[in-house]
């Protein structure tokens, strides 16, 4: 390779770190773009079906209750904010805090979890199904099941990896990066749920 | 700006989260009682995704910790998210429009 190949390899290349940032957090932030991409996929997908059909949508206020849909995102964000006390805490060495504040947000996600089975229960015992639904056109209950399905799984898998977290955590075994990344995890759920909450139950 | 540190001030390093946490509820209710209050749709609309984009970026910068990070990466997951979105979101529109207009 000679001068001018070395040259263009040092500016173009990037280097080991291009983002500053270690390979394993660089890894998670392209999945989280591609997982981002889906949901946008998937919420443009709800945009189509609510455009591309002659009968009113259903109020949301008269399907939903609005309080219980509030109280769920008053559980997700408070759980978003123990988790970021938990990545701070963890970077500073108190690992008791890290534990306690991995323990809350553990909490929160199962109690968003109950809350979410519940209003499934709710809206099935109503007669909402992926083809049917009481209020309307059907592509409504298409429309929440999978959107509300999809978030839901990833709140379930974010349990997942912060129990496995918190484990290792009590153990000593988790380096303040692996609480980082399942922390950026967590925060996505947020990130997606506050699309949701706007796009599908309030407008 | 390495990406390998917190957030963190003299005082308090959780302060951030405190404010940013009560700043999403204040935001959230504040869009609950629009959605109450019966204005136009097209402001509704405005105000609500107005509201949800500075809920977004509250989430990404102070919890998700982009404001810290080196700026190549906060541009690659912005745009590369925003970019993506609002060209799905205005293909969409026309096709769905397509749609309504021939097929029912």
């Amino acid at each position: 390779m000679h001068a001018g190949e070395t040259a263009l390899e040092s500016h173009w290349g990037g280097g080991a770190l291009p983002f500053g940032a270690s390979w394993q957090k660089t890894m998670m932030w392209i999945f989280i773009v591609t997982d981002a991409l889906l949901f946008s996929g998937l919420l443009s997908g709800y945009a189509f079906l609510r455009h591309s059909i002659p009968s009113p949508w259903p109020r949301q206020s008269e399907v939903f209750s609005i309080p219980f849909i509030a109280l769920m995102t008053f559980i997700l964000i408070t759980s978003s904010m123990t988790m970021g006390t938990a990545v701070t805490a963890s970077r500073l060495g108190d690992r008791k805090k890290a534990l306690r504040n991995l323990i809350f947000t553990i909490i929160g996600g199962l109690a968003f979890l109950g809350c979410q089975a519940y209003e499934w229960t709710e809206l099935i015992h109503e007669g909402a199904r992926l083809h049917t639904n009481p209020w309307g056109p059907p592509q409504f209950g298409q429309a929440f099941f999978v959107l509300t399905g999809f978030h839901g799984s990833h709140v379930f898998s974010g349990l997942v990896i912060l129990i496995v977290t918190a484990i290792r955590t009590a153990m000593g075994r988790t380096p303040a990066q692996g609480v980082e990344l399942a922390g950026l995890y967590w925060h996505f759920v947020d990130l997606v749920w506050v699309f949701i909450f706007t796009l599908f139950y309030l407008l | 700006m390495d990406g390998t540190h917190a957030p963190a001030t003299k005082r308090n390093p959780y302060r951030v989260y405190w404010i940013t946490w009560v700043i999403l509820l204040a935001i959230t209710v504040t869009m609950l009682l629009a959605e109450s209050l019966h204005m136009p749709r097209w402001f509704l609309i405005a105000f609500l995704l107005a509201f949800m984009m500075v809920k977004a970026t509250m989430i990404g910068g102070n919890f998700m910790h982009l404001r810290y990070e080196k700026r190549n990466l906060a541009v690659m997951v912005a745009a590369g998210i925003l970019v993506t979105s609002l060209i799905l979101f205005l293909f969409i529109r026309p096709e769905a429009r397509y749609v309504l207009e021939h097929t029912h």
